[in-house]
């Protein structure tokens, strides 16, 4: 009998197990997919290798990746980019840190308070947040970001758009800055040589501006996992979690089992409350299944496997909500085409930002060739010249939006993939109950029923579609005044890379699955702690920081209501992840 | 009354690709092999179904180059025969169709039980297209020996390579968009097409309201029905964007044992990323915009 399990050890469930594990409590962090605990030897800088949805180390499937990849079904056009393994997404993430906008709460008296969802607030106000945001904040570090040739294109652009530069956490109107991000600045010889003798840690800390974060972060070459520049959660919570005993008094290490899949949440009736009993996970490699109980059992699993895990555990779903409400910042994608050297596959991918509440936002992405070419051509406008599927955009952009593939693709990178300044245009979307997780129909794999991803995108909400539209101009308005010869618009079929809101927190029992605390509603000890929890898209920004903040939040609720401890984010001070004390314990665990 | 089903028949093999990749002018069975009386009489034979799959597999290979020449051209037959070529490398000189039939084959995690019935769709859905094929004359014996060989490969306990009803979808697409490419240089109707006639035909895939998924689905049962619906749209757009991941990736010169490159992937020569190689960093900090290092509320 464990005091909590843990399902997932993506973003979300880790934050979970440090919290708890620093209070002593017997935690047991699951995890379905990989644990890369030697990166030097796991890992490359190759896309082929990393990114291969299908095959690379860094896809949604056991270790063993000589097996197939795990199938989900999706019934439309569009790539859902989940990831297995420790870490989760955070593997291949950038590292940014944006708050909520405070227009996403409850309690919001702003002048534009009626523009956002209104009808999917958070259950309480940002000022009740923002302690939690700090404490993220402090252990991450998160920090303002480094800026290289790409980011200075980004604000020479933005710089012609009459808006100001934002100089604090808090987004409260337009503006443009640096990303606050979880990359730990550059020091040293970081940033200031590409040779390689000389990016060696300690003479390198923080970030080479490798260019490799998608591959995965394992640089400087030689330090310790927590003092890696990007602080995914396989660099940071993870470390934390399994050597709490060292940094935290009275902490006791979470114990980390990875290759295990949870097939199904067990609960029994007490006192006449239907309460989570404990879990059963699947071994990939051996197929044994396995049984644990606990007091309390904590889904981590992300938007899409945590409704599946739902559905496919039998528990009960009296509002329909469990799986409806996802939003994914209905993406879409501007590539610009310079003269000039514009830095883009060099430094961190994503280092400036401009935000607009209440309609979205705007980051600059670089990528490498494939995906490059991926990003390109994954459009729901057909491919350019040819035909438009009924969409193909116009604007202040060129020619019709669409894929630019083929001939006219080869031609736009032939002048130098570092000519090109590419910029992720971030809607902020509704929750909308229309996209949401089913089970599939298809034929179940070794873990059960699994689950198919169904996105509207043609028929989302008025403000929605607008919203895109609206940040697609300002993309191209950025873009030209960078200097861009060229611009295409893209009109991307959804990539969902930012997950949000599939089992939503909310203040109705009508439309949410977990009450304010974080708790489910059908279920007793039964919380949800990842990117699904959260009660809507927040407006635009990343969602890993607002994610952490609430599972911190939820870590507290859960140590107070069923351990009887005391709460601790507003009266104490957080540890940072790189603490040296952490190095030296993950040495002695051969991590 | 046989022969319009036969008719029928003949027509549909002809589009999906495996007549004209069988039989064809330049096909890859002597049409003795399918003769059944041969069959009956010479016991050194193959059976018809040991026949037919390096067939389905020289299909499915030939029509990938169609497509991967499509995502990305180079200075190779197939884009020649697209109208659209280039003098630098291509798809083919990357290897982007061993990326497609690799990930088709072995790793796209799709269930045997509906490629199955999807591939049985395509080889026995009747084609009342109305569409004339010109130049090709089958005896009825030999498309009968030739539909039995299909049957037993896909009644068979052995797993339907996907690549199969990918390029079944892709040749039955071509031959909608233009008849004529039944016939002609290559073994598939789809690599016979010129790039604007491969456009589309990915057109006809996309399209919400496709004839071609009332086709298949009239296949299914129940759930299943909404399922492929919906899976062929999907379909549509990843078969461009993987062949185009697949085309720019270090795929074909990855020494996946040693985490190196063999050479320089094609995909990095034509975008000048990287032009030493991997690296450990590089000299682009600037600083920190405005000089400001930290912010607060």
């Amino acid at each position: 009998m464990r005091d909590v399990i843990v399902i997932g050890a993506g973003g979300g469930g880790p934050v979970v197990a440090k919290e708890l594990a620093a209070k002593g409590l017997d935690v047991l962090l699951l995890e379905a997919g990989p644990r890369h605990a030697k990166p030097r030897e796991e890992w490359s800088t190759f896309e082929e290798d990393a990114n291969n949805p299908l095959t690379g180390y860094f896809r949604l499937g056991p270790t063993d990746r000589s097996k197939p990849a795990w199938y989900r079904e999706w019934p439309q056009n569009s790539f859902v980019w989940q990831l297995s393994g420790v870490g989760g997404t955070t593997q291949h993430f950038y590292g940014n840190y944006p708050r909520a906008y405070p227009g996403v709460f409850a309690g919001y008296e702003g002048a534009d308070r009626n523009e956002y969802d209104v009808n999917h607030r958070f259950p309480f106000s940002y000022g009740e947040m923002v302690p939690y945001f700090e404490w993220v904040e402090a252990i991450m570090p998160v920090q303002t970001a480094a800026m290289g040739t790409k980011e200075q294109l980004f604000f020479k652009g933005a710089e012609t758009m009459g808006l100001p530069v934002q100089t604090t956490k808090t987004t409260v109107k337009a503006s443009y800055r640096p990303q606050e991000n979880a990359i730990l600045q550059p020091g040293g010889t970081a940033g200031r040589t590409a040779d390689k003798n000389l990016l060696n840690y300690p003479q390198a800390t923080g970030c080479t501006f490798c260019g490799y974060c998608f591959q995965g972060c394992m640089r400087p070459k030689g330090a310790p996992r927590n003092q890696y520049a990007k602080r995914s959660t396989d660099n940071s919570y993870v470390p934390m979690a399994l050597t709490a005993e060292v940094w935290s008094r009275g902490g006791k290490p979470a114990e980390l089992i990875a290759d295990a899949y949870v097939t199904r949440v067990h609960t029994e009736t007490r006192q006449g409350v239907l309460t989570a009993s404990g879990v059963t996970w699947r071994d990939n490699v051996t197929g044994d299944e396995h049984r644990e109980d606990a007091r309390v059992v904590v889904m981590s699993g992300g938007c899409t496997e945590n409704p599946r895990l739902w559905f496919n555990s039998g528990l009960p779903n009296p509002n329909g909500w469990v799986g409806r409400g996802y939003t994914d910042h209905f993406f879409d994608w501007m590539i610009g085409s310079f003269d000039d050297y514009t830095g883009n596959p060099k430094g961190v991918g994503s280092s400036a930002r401009l935000d607009y509440p209440p309609y979205g936002g705007l980051e600059n992405v670089g990528l490498p060739p494939a995906l490059n070419a991926f990003a390109g051509t994954l459009s729901d406008s057909g491919i350019r010249g040819q035909y438009k599927n009924g969409r193909g955009q116009t604007g202040p952009w060129d020619g019709p939006a669409g894929r630019v593939m083929g001939p006219e693709l080869k031609e736009l990178v032939a002048g130098g993939i570092d000519k090109l300044l590419t910029v992720l245009v971030i809607t902020d979307d509704d929750v909308e109950a229309q996209n949401r997780v089913t089970t599939s129909a298809l034929p179940a794999d070794e873990n059960g029923p699994i689950p198919k991803v169904t996105f509207q995108q043609r028929k989302r909400t008025k403000r929605t579609l607008k919203n895109r539209e609206f940040m697609a101009r300002k993309a191209a308005e950025l873009l030209r005044g960078a200097g861009a010869k060229k611009v295409y618009r893209i009109d991307w079929a959804p990539l969902i890379l930012h997950v949000q809101s599939s089992m939503r927190m909310g203040a109705s029992e009508h439309n949410s699955v977990l009450d304010p605390t974080g708790e489910t509603r059908a279920v007793k000890g039964l919380f949800v702690a990842d990117n699904s929890a959260l009660s809507n898209g927040l407006g635009g920004p990343n969602p890993t920081l607002t994610s952490q903040a609430l599972a911190t939040r939820t870590a507290e609720n859960i140590f107070t209501k069923y351990f009887g401890g005391d709460p601790w984010v507003r009266t104490s001070a957080p540890v940072v992840s790189t603490d040296p004390r952490i190095s030296v314990r993950l040495g002695e665990l051969g991590l | 009354m046989a022969e319009p089903r036969n008719l029928s028949r003949r027509v549909f093999l002809a589009r999906i690709g495996v007549l004209g990749a069988a039989l064809g002018g330049g096909g890859l069975l002597t049409r003795g092999l399918l003769n059944p009386a041969d069959a009956a009489t010479n016991p050194l034979l193959p059976p018809a179904v040991d026949l037919v799959r390096p067939v389905l597999a020289a299909l499915a290979r030939d029509t990938l180059n169609g497509l991967t020449a499509f995502a990305l051209p180079g200075p190779d037959q197939y884009s020649r025969t697209q109208r659209a070529s280039s003098s630098t490398p291509g798809a083919l000189d990357a290897g982007a169709t061993d990326f497609m039939i690799n990930a088709l084959d072995n790793f796209v995690p799709f269930p045997d039980a509906l490629a199955q019935p999807i591939s049985a769709a395509l080889v026995t859905g009747l084609a009342d297209s109305g569409v004339n094929l010109p130049g090709l004359e089958v005896l009825p014996a030999e498309l009968r020996s030739l539909d039995q060989a299909f049957a037993a490969v896909l009644q068979s306990d052995e797993a339907i390579p996907l690549s199969f009803p990918i390029a079944g979808l892709l040749n039955l697409m071509a031959t909608q968009v233009n008849p004529a490419a039944v016939n002609g240089p290559h073994l598939s109707p789809f690599a016979r097409l010129t790039y604007a006639e491969k456009a589309r035909a990915f057109e006809l895939i996309e399209k919400t309201d496709s004839d071609l998924v009332a086709l298949l689905d009239v296949q299914f049962p129940e759930p299943l029905k909404a399922s492929v619906s919906g899976l062929l749209k999907f379909v549509g757009g990843a078969l461009i964007e993987f062949a185009t991941f697949g085309a720019y990736s270090e795929y074909g010169v990855l020494d996946r044992s040693t985490k190196t490159l063999r050479r320089r992937p094609v995909g990095w020569t034509l975008t000048g990323y990287q032009p030493d190689g991997p690296v450990e960093g590089w000299d682009d900090f600037i600083g920190y915009y405005q000089g400001r290092k930290e912010v607060h509320d």
